[in-house]
């Protein structure tokens, strides 16, 4: 698909944003994200074709730029897991409350 | 799917990931071939990026059979082919302001080339 | 909270709304039993770390001092690698690009990330970026210039875009006045940006 992230060749996106000793996760959220990909790709529940096409095609494009790296990654794995009919949007939402409530 | 455990997160890291198969099919190219890649706009998955759409290269190396994305990533199945290292000129690609001596380096499936 | 909807973007997703998602994502897949607790954890200290670019730069330092094995890694990466104990996702094949004073290879992956993960770790935010990955196929030597690698016009520049299923790594030139450090010396003077190709030794 002619996304945003086929953006070779783009122009006008400044200078290269480095970081000094950089970690490898920058914030534990992270760290959680990275080890669910790994763990339900590496489990079959979808391909990498699948997770790559979800990640930077099939997101709202108008968001590509927007959203941190693993955040992409969030919504494609959730996409994912609720097509595959492994979790569902009900399940995501109500657990989303209960622990909202929880931390107050 | 089956449940990542510790022994499997290792078997997984180390050990998995490859997309190459064991499939005897032909290859379309052929090393030191002139290859145009073709102006497709798929609405799918593709890993064939706009920048090299319609430009011409010449095939580097053939690094045999692997999964073609534009299926698999579909559930359309493996529709395994050849996967190649394509050469382009800078100039080819950015016009008469790059540097003749730049090159750019990008692999390719079957599908997404034709012969120039 | 929203699946695809505009609620997922930054200026409205607060760092503990974040965390909650993750966590409600994770507790549910933990409660059906379709991921294990410390298999998570086995994945996030792995690469946390264990794997990085520590490991790239003893295959760098063996090129080094070992001719066959030089020569074995340029025209088998895979295998010249995996004998060393570096294999696995990411980096199930890997080819090898060497430097040379008249040749500077550099890496990127212009459509999402692809990295060697065995080799090199996961790959910094900078190479994610849109900015690197947009301008270096395009400007290399510019970009280069900006990492504080000004190359001479005569040098060749080859970018390897690795969106595919092969995953590169760049053989960085040996540094002068090396020449007496054994390969355990010289494996602490590689460097990642190196072995990315955006810097020299």
């Amino acid at each position: 698909m002619n996304g945003l992230h086929d953006i070779g060749g783009m122009q006008g996106l400044g200078p290269v944003p480095r970081e000094a000793d950089e970690p490898v996760f920058h914030a534990e959220w992270e760290k959680r994200v990275f080890a669910l990909m790994v763990s339900t790709l590496g489990g079959g529940a979808f391909n990498a074709g699948e997770f790559r096409h979800a990640v930077n095609e099939r997101l709202d494009q108008s968001q590509y730029l927007t959203l941190d790296y693993y955040e992409r990654w969030i919504q494609g794995i959730e996409m994912l897991l609720i097509e595959k009919g492994l979790i569902t949007q009900d399940e995501l939402k109500n657990r989303f409350e209960k622990l909202s409530k929880e931390v107050g | 799917m089956r449940v990542v455990t510790p022994k499997v997160a290792r078997q997984i890291i180390h050990h998995g990931g490859s997309a190459r198969i064991d499939a005897a099919t032909a290859p379309c190219f052929s090393v030191g071939q002139r290859v145009t890649v073709r102006n497709i706009h798929p609405c799918g998955h593709t890993r064939v990026p706009r920048y090299v759409r319609s430009k011409t290269g010449v095939i580097e190396r053939d690094y045999g059979v692997f999964v073609f994305p534009d299926t698999s990533a579909h559930g359309e199945g493996n529709k395994p082919q050849h996967l190649y290292n394509v050469c382009f000129c800078a100039q080819e690609l950015w016009g008469s302001t790059a540097s003749k001596h730049d090159f750019l380096y990008i692999d390719l499936w079957d599908d997404y080339l034709e012969l120039a | 909270m929203s699946n695809t909807g505009r609620n997922g973007q930054p200026h409205d997703t607060e760092p503990k709304d974040i965390d909650l998602r993750i966590k409600a994502l994770e507790s549910i897949l933990l409660d059906k039993g379709l991921v294990d607790a410390q298999g998570l954890n086995e994945i996030i200290e792995t690469y946390e770390n264990r794997i990085g670019p520590h490991n790239g730069a003893q295959i760098v330092a063996r090129a080094w001092t070992k001719s066959d094995y030089k020569k074995w890694l340029l025209n088998d990466g895979t295998a010249a690698i995996a004998s060393l104990g570096f294999t696995g996702i990411e980096g199930a094949d890997v080819v090898v690009v060497e430097n040379t004073p008249n040749v500077h290879n550099v890496i990127v992956c212009t459509l999402c990330s692809c990295y060697p993960w065995p080799i090199l770790g996961l790959p910094p935010r900078w190479y994610k970026s849109a900015a690197y990955r947009a301008r270096v196929v395009m400007e290399p030597r510019s970009v280069l210039a900006e990492f504080g690698l000004v190359l001479e016009e005569q040098c060749e520049v080859r970018v390897w875009d690795s969106t595919a299923e092969v995953r590169y790594m760049v053989l960085p030139e040996r540094p002068p006045g090396s020449e007496g450090l054994d390969e355990k010396s010289l494996a602490e003077l590689v460097t990642r940006d190196s072995m990315i190709g955006v810097a020299r030794l």
